[in-house]
């Protein structure tokens, strides 16, 4: 029987009807009396001097209510790692993409806003773009922000051990090359903000955001007001996986107009906006050297990674470090040298996407570990398992790893794929490969890293749960209510939750670095049993026992080892009450991951996240020998998240994973031409569609994680660490073809077979 | 130029002053305030805003509301009978097919349309029938999976 | 995106459609709207009137008799693909219908609007703030063809899915003008002329598709990278017919997908005709027909993959037809 009540329990979402019947509202679905609507201007040059806005024209638009360009907002910068800020709402100097906001105009209807801006003129000085980071890197390059005349915005160098020697002593030395596409997060929902402001001066923000309280400092920066003064509300999100974890011209534009105008203003961007001007996985160039051990040890690996970062920074300092220390795992490595660094081009924004930096990099060490395993006569799941991690194990990054189910998940996943049947011993066209890979629950430096909630008790014993953790699909608002109905001993059912209110729910970080398990379960947690004991107290009063003799179960106080003596959760509140105690009970929590701090892994190393989960991801693909095709028949997800809180809602995230994972790998890559995004559509853009899906294996290996609430880990992010080089992994069974740059598509796969047929005969 | 348009939506008649050259999308949404019709493209790629008209699924992103008058159109908000949720709405709760929920309503429906078509499909018909409407959250998996589940049922 | 506006008709006979159209420079049918929609979004079309045809219940049929197949222009694609008796005995065309687009495409869709639907490329289908980077292309209403910037020609590029394997099949069409009703091969509809890809004059509406009985086997193959949404990289038709002593009497090779219309490889067609099957032919037939595609770089995909595969494709078909 389980230890558990609520815990563990396959339990629907707590809003899946709401959002089954279409009453959920999205912030598009919000109006509000007397709404204006806006849109934004954006540049068509990749890299252009703005000489001058000539706004007239679009100001006499009849059912215009304003429009403003760079030089009339505050000339304050944001960006979403304080120490990387490059970027205004509207250009004011210069654009730096095709895409880049110019302009904004708000007006009685969107068609009225759509000819308002069609009338703005801007004089333009084009500038020299520049579209490769190579390039970009080479001195006389034009510069596309004058603080970084070399383009390089973001640097990390870091080793551990020594690896001069450590090179010198291997027995056999890989290099090899990699690249990586850029890859459009695509959330069903579009962007979109609505802000409505009173005469005061203080303006509500609805948002389709992943981090309301991130987005209110971000704003009250770019607004040049007191963070007191925004609210952000976040309705419900129609998924993010990392793309609105930004600020964006919509946010600003609706609040700097609702507080100009005093009408409510929206701004919602067209899915093309999305694909040219929102962020995007950075596209990675890699150069790996690995020397090894004659037994199979990875004795060192030396990374030299260029991220494109396209036009501005978003999170480019955490992503280039991210990709840097998720080297270190899942694996042994004693000595590593890493040197990454973003560059600037005059091309989309990247940003954080769902894995952040690691699926780039992951791609490469796993394809390589299977060129090695092959070269070194060493089957590439042993290789794996020889040099896991293992929990406990000193680190020499220092990251401290206190559960670690990474040779489960190895072992697990080779199992339900077949691999001792089947690797290597398929017909020509089949194969399996394998990836392994690990992730923090949660980023615990360089940001917000700390969670409140709280927890009432109302009169009729149901449970009110405040928290700012941001759900935007995956179920973070379930999971959280699972965790205070365990800890208070009550169903789910009694629990009302409401978040991700900067005026009314707690401090949260949101939903980032995939750490909202941890952070705000573990606060919720918190607070509930700050809250339970205050009650308990009067049970144990009442009962004349101490309090730990108490337990709480289906609604129902206790005495452990005599449950015939107790009272229901209602009588127990009643008993609060006459015993002179003050109404509401309130439990408060406060959770920050133990680190250090200010640790910036920048530049010292030390432990940055409370628990880190493992996984392992498993293909079988068929490639059609003939056309080049490859379909993933399926797919195996092992995944360590420590305990699964909701095993429903982890399958869920292993699943998206694993299709956006095989996007990646075979089909999705944002096109670019001169600057121009050419596929900005989801008719040219490869989102995989049902027909593309493989059967799909998610097995939870369960550690049970000392520091997350109820032993839990992530299990959103990542998983999509693995899939592509799993598939890649596989396609290599398959046809003897080693893939070093995505996405595979079928014309690369054509071109690879011809060639080695040519070569063959 | 506005223009009055007569529209029979989940089994109501409604009389809208509305522009001529609005979609259904549009009208749905801003007129008649039903919501939980999706815009997620606008472009015919995503099925987001899938309705059923006559029982049929149609992309109302691009349909024009006033080439659908006295037409039955079916919008997610209808689909639930005097409060008892259809087989596909629990399914889908049930099941974990809904994350984000933004391809929800145009999934229930087009699965709905296709079910009636197709009472007991193979998995492969369903993956297909349900092909034009994007998800990015879920992989699918369970969506097809809770389709299957109402079929069974039938 | 918003559509631009416009007036609104619906007439009840298909008569007074081709009279307003006819009168009405600016006016377009509406059949689907699949197609027209996205293009009016785009500001690549901005009719001043939409002339809705689905009023017309008289044009929505599929009969077949002694003297072939008759279906009806406003007859959806969807009812096409499902039909039991297109199944039985035209498989083909149910097959292509099938291809188009997904469901809901194919539940709008009519197959009048699917054979009219406007030619396709990758600086065309976009919207204007994407179109903005450079001047307006030929097809647009500007002076410069991006795909080809030397010359005054439009290379946008065909890609129904119908036109092939009704072309094949022999199809011939009706069409309702103010001058009556003309009848012509399907093919000739098609002008290969990427600015104006079709032949239609002022007022004139297609109104039925005509497939003579055909004894033969046929098939379609459409490539494309996911199995749904997309329009094919290159597709094509093939129709074979034999006579009683085994020689093939007819042969047609149709792609989509690689030139300003539906292409014939007449060339191909000859060598396949002429035999013997066997692999030699086969790889003749396949050098020769992808000789008489041309596409070009109207797509995210470049004309010397769309070449490669559809010489791969053909192979495929040739094979399959006889297997």
């Amino acid at each position: 029987m389980s230890l558990f009540n609520v815990i563990g329990k396959r339990e629907p979402m707590l809003d899946a009807l709401e959002k089954a019947t279409g009453r959920a509202k999205f912030t598009d679905d919000l109006t509000f009396p007397g709404m204006l609507f806006g849109k934004i201007l954006r540049s068509p040059h990749p890299h252009a001097k703005i000489l001058h806005v000539d706004l007239s024209k679009a100001l006499k638009v009849k059912g215009v209510h304003g429009a403003i360009c760079g030089r009339d907002i505050p000339k304050k910068k944001y960006g979403i790692v304080p120490m990387a800020k490059d970027e205004y709402a509207l250009a004011i100097d210069k654009v730096r993409y095709i895409g880049d906001e110019v302009a904004a105009v708000v007006a009685t209807s969107i068609e009225v806003a759509e000819e308002a801006i069609s009338k703005i003129h801007v004089d333009y000085e084009v500038l020299p773009a520049v579209f490769d980071p190579l390039e970009a890197m080479k001195p006389g390059a034009p510069v596309i922000h004058d603080e970084v005349p070399n383009n390089v915005s973001a640097k990390i160098r870091k080793e551990f051990g020594d690896v001069e020697k450590a090179f010198f002593e291997s027995d056999e030395i890989f290099e090899d090359d990699f690249e990586t596409q850029p890859v459009n997060h695509a959330p069903l929902e579009p962007h979109a903000a609505i802000g409505l402001a009173d005469h005061s001066g203080k303006v509500i923000l609805y948002s389709s955001t992943q981090i309301p309280f991130f987005l209110r400092r971000n704003l009250a920066t770019a607004l040049d007001i007191p963070e007191s003064r925004v609210r952000i509300i976040k309705p419900k999100v129609g998924g993010g996986f990392g793309q609105k974890i930004d600020l964006y011209a919509k946010d600003f534009c609706a609040a700097f107009f609702a507080l100009k105008t005093k009408k409510p203003v929206k701004f919602v961007y067209e899915r093309e906006e999305i694909f040219t001007s929102t962020r995007q996985r950075h596209p990675f160039k890699i150069h790996l050297k690995t020397g090894m051990k004659r037994d199979g040890t990875i004795h060192v690996q030396q990374f030299k990674a260029i991220a494109d970062g396209g036009a501005y920074n978003s999170t480019a300092p955490l992503m280039i470090t991210l990709a840097c220390y998720f080297i270190m795992l899942p694996y042994r490595i004693e000595n590593l040298l890493f040197e990454g660094c973003h560059v600037y081009t005059n091309k989309p924004v990247g940003g954080a996407m769902r894995g952040h930096g690691i699926p780039q990099v992951r791609f490469a060490v796993e394809a390589q570990l299977d060129l090695i395993a092959e070269k070194m006569g060493i089957d590439p799941f042993e290789l794996r398992l020889k040099n896991a991690f293992h929990a406990g194990e000193p680190h020499p990054a220092k990251l401290l790893v206190q559960s670690c189910g990474f040779s489960d998940t190895l072992i697990k996943a080779a199992e339900a794929i077949g691999w001792k049947e089947k690797r290597g011993k398929l017909p020509f066209g089949r194969g399996i490969g394998l990836a392994g890979a690990s992730f923090p629950s949660g980023v615990s430096n360089m940001s917000h890293i700390s969670s409140g909630a709280v927890v009432k008790i109302e009169r009729d014993a149901s449970i009110t749960l405040l928290t700012g953790a941001a759900d935007i699909g995956q179920g973070a608002e379930t999971v959280i209510s699972q965790i205070v109905a365990e800890e208070m001993g009550v169903p789910l059912e009694d629990i009302r939750i409401t978040a991700a209110d900067t005026e009314i729910t707690p401090l949260d970080p949101g939903t980032f670095g995939s750490g909202v398990t941890l952070r705000a379960g573990n606060a919720a947690k918190m607070a509930a049993q700050s809250a339970k004991e205050k009650l308990l107290e009067a049970v144990a009063e009442k009962l004349e026992v101490e309090i730990h003799q108490l337990e709480v179960k289906d609604r129902r106080i206790y005495v452990k080892d005599q449950p015939e003596k107790g009272m229901s959760f209602s009588e127990a509140i009643k008993v609060y009450q006459y015993s002179d105690r003050p109404m509401p009970i309130i439990g408060r929590g406060s959770y920050m991951p133990p680190a250090k701090e200010p640790t910036t892994l920048l530049k010292e190393d030390g432990n940055f996240s409370p628990a880190y989960s493992f996984m392992t991801q498993a293909a079988e693909v068929e490639v059609d020998t003939t056309t080049g095709k490859v379909k993933v028949l399926k797919m195996v997800a092992a995944h360590d998240c420590g305990r699964a809180i909701n095993p429903m809602l982890v399958e869920g995230q292993l699943d998206g994973s694993v299709v956006g994972g095989m996007g990646q790998a075979l089909y999705e890559d944002v096109l670019i031409e001169k600057g121009q995004v050419i596929n900005p559509s989801f008719l040219d853009y490869g989102l995989p569609t049902a027909m593309e899906i493989p059967s799909i294996t998610s097995i939870e290996v369960e550690t049970d994680d000392p520091e997350g609430p109820f032993g839990a880990k992530e299990s959103g992010e990542g998983t999509q660490l693995a899939p592509a080089p799993a598939i890649i992994n596989a396609i290599y069974d398959a046809i003897g073809v080693r893939f070093k740059s995505l996405p595979v598509t079928p014309e690369k796969v054509l071109e690879a077979l011809q060639e080695k047929k040519g070569k063959t005969y | 130029m506005k223009h009055i348009l007569k529209l029979n939506v989940n089994g109501e008649d409604h009389e809208v002053l509305t522009d001529i050259h609005k979609t259904l999308l549009e009208v749905l949404r801003e007129d008649l305030g039903l919501t939980g019709t999706k815009k997620g493209c606008d472009l015919g790629t995503c099925g987001a805003c899938t309705v059923l008209i006559e029982g049929k699924p149609y992309l109302s992103c691009l349909t024009l509301a006033v080439a659908v008058q006295e037409k039955r159109i079916l919008t997610i908000e209808g689909l639930a009978k005097d409060g008892d949720l259809h087989p596909l709405q629990k399914a889908f709760a049930e099941k974990g097919a809904i994350q984000c929920g933004f391809c929800t309503p145009g999934m229930i429906l087009i699965a709905k349309a296709f079910l009636d078509e197709h009472p007991s499909p193979s998995e492969g018909e369903v993956k297909k029938a349900v092909a034009g409407n994007l998800c990015r959250c879920t992989g699918y998996a369970k969506i097809v999976e809770a389709i299957l589940s109402v079929t069974e049922k039938i | 995106m918003r559509l631009p506006a416009f007036d609104y008709i619906e007439p009840k006979t298909l008569k007074e459609a081709a009279k307003r159209l006819a009168s009405n420079k600016g006016a377009v049918l509406l059949a689907g709207g699949t197609d027209l929609l996205v293009n009016m979004k785009h500001r690549v079309i901005m009719p001043k009137q939409i002339i809705h045809l689905k009023a017309l219940p008289k044009l929505q049929y599929i009969t077949s008799g002694k003297e072939g197949l008759k279906i009806g222009a406003l007859t959806t694609l969807h009812e096409i693909a499902t039909s039991p008796m297109l199944k039985e005995r035209w498989n083909i065309i149910a097959q292509a219908a099938q291809e188009v687009g997904a469901y809901a495409h194919q539940s709008m869709g009519t197959l009048g609007g699917n054979l009219c639907q406007e030619n396709r490329c990758r600086f065309f289908n976009q919207s204007p703030f994407w179109r903005g980077v450079r001047p307006p292309c030929l097809k647009a209403g500007g002076k410069v063809c991006y795909v080809v910037p030397k010359g005054n020609k439009c290379y946008s590029t065909y890609c129904g899915d119908m036109a092939p394997a009704l072309i094949a099949l022999g199809a011939q069409i009706k069409i309702e003008g103010m001058e009556g009703e003309r009848s012509l091969p399907l093919k000739k509809l098609y002008t290969h002329n990427g600015k104006k890809p079709l032949a239609l004059k002022k007022g004139e509406i297609l109104k039925e598709v005509f497939v003579p009985p055909a004894s033969g086997k046929a098939l379609y193959l459409k490539w494309r990278v996911r199995e749904s949404l997309e329009f094919p990289i290159v597709s094509l038709a093939l129709y074979v017919e034999k006579d009683q002593k085994d020689q093939i009497k007819k042969a047609r090779i149709v792609f989509s997908g690689v030139g300003s219309g539906p292409v014939e490889a007449t060339l191909a067609e000859r060598i396949w005709k002429a035999g013997p099957l066997n692999e030699q032919t086969i790889e003749k037939v396949a050098e020769q027909a992808v000789k008489e595609i041309s596409p070009m770089r109207t797509s995210i995909h470049s004309p010397a993959y769309k070449r490669k595969m559809a010489g791969i494709l053909l192979k495929e078909a040739l094979k399959q037809i006889y297997s």
